[in-house]
């Protein structure tokens, strides 16, 4: 379920396909995830998962298996993959 | 009234300039949001209470990180975004160059430069570019015309010149606008820190002929918190009585 949530926030922040949002996809590897939309993620996900990162979070988001690593330590829960 | 809807966040406020503007934006129909490091926030924070208008307190270091951090996620928590962040709070030191001591260097930066770029930082992720959203930073005459015996304090506050400026630019695609209010003399507990010599000296560059007063800083965080001031940004406007004229 928050895995779903996850990824539509990559999709809709980013303005890419679902099917593109996998655990490897990573910061600057495509140009919808630039720093620009690095911030529009931060802000669908604090939006979406009502938390707020602090900045050393932001900065190490990496990726979208960071993306939940940090979610999951600010108490977001995620089905074991 | 100019602020009506207008969700704010005013950081020091439990006195002087950063009190008279939480009280400003009150009186214009704000919900006001109040930090600082004394109790004399909560007061404030009841007095200006006064339904239906809101206004709440939360105390605390906003130069700590996991404060500003939390400070942010209560403002977000309570009432889903901000509108106007004005990062007021600020110390001042006096001394003369080979007499200031490097723990009163750095609590200098990190009240007056690292907070504000701190709370920035987070304060500028809840608000919405649709609302015409406004950071107003709280810098000196000092900052922009130098002083002598405050150089620590005036180097910190030409640092928030500095950050204005440069996150003006960054913030104006996301319709954010960042602007500075440059203080002259004003009657302030912070400002009676300093010698009566020093502010005599002083005294004949006010053109207009008077100290001012927190009420006059006031009027001006009023305007760049509204929509009259919705054009405006990047800028440094001194309320100084002419000083800088």
């Amino acid at each position: 379920m928050n895995a779903d949530r996850l990824r539509e926030c990559f999709s809709h922040a980013l303005g890419i396909p679902r099917e593109r949002v996998t655990d490897d996809l990573a910061y600057n590897t495509l140009e919808e995830w630039d720093s620009v939309g690095h911030m529009a993620l931060v802000a669908e996900l604090e939006g979406e998962f009502d938390v707020m990162f602090d900045t050393d979070d932001i900065i190490g988001m990496s990726t979208v298996a960071k993306a939940r690593e940090i979610l999951s330590r600010l108490g977001v829960a995620f089905d074991a993959a | 009234m100019l602020l009506d809807g207008r969700i704010a966040l005013v950081t020091g406020a439990s006195r002087g300039i950063g009190a008279a503007i939480a009280r400003g934006f009150a009186a214009e129909g704000a919900t006001v949001l109040l930090t600082a490091r004394g109790e004399g926030v909560d007061e404030l924070a009841r007095e200006l209470d006064v339904p239906p208008r809101r206004a709440g307190a939360m105390r605390g270091d906003i130069s700590d990180p996991a404060f500003a951090r939390e400070l942010i996620a209560w403002v977000r928590k309570e009432h889903g975004r901000l509108d106007v962040l004005v990062n007021n709070a600020g110390v001042l030191r006096r001394g003369l160059i080979g007499m200031m001591s490097a723990d009163h260097m750095r609590e200098l930066l990190d009240v007056n430069v690292l907070a504000v770029m701190l709370l920035t930082q987070y304060a500028t992720r809840i608000m919405d570019s649709q609302r015409f959203p406004s950071v107003v930073n709280l810098t000196s005459i000092a900052g922009t015309q130098g002083s002598e015996g405050l150089t620590a304090y005036a180097a910190s506050k030409a640092a928030v010149v500095g950050y204005t400026l440069a996150s003006a630019k960054e913030l104006a695609p996301k319709g954010i606008r960042v602007n500075a209010i440059a203080p002259g003399l004003i009657d302030t507990e912070m400002m009676r820190w300093v010698t009566d010599d020093w502010q005599e000296r002083r005294l004949p560059a006010i053109r207009m002929g008077r100290v001012g007063t927190p009420e006059d800083v006031a009027g001006v965080a009023v305007f760049l918190a509204s929509r009259l001031s919705r054009y405006v940004t990047g800028q440094v406007i001194g309320v100084d009585g002419g000083m800088t004229a």
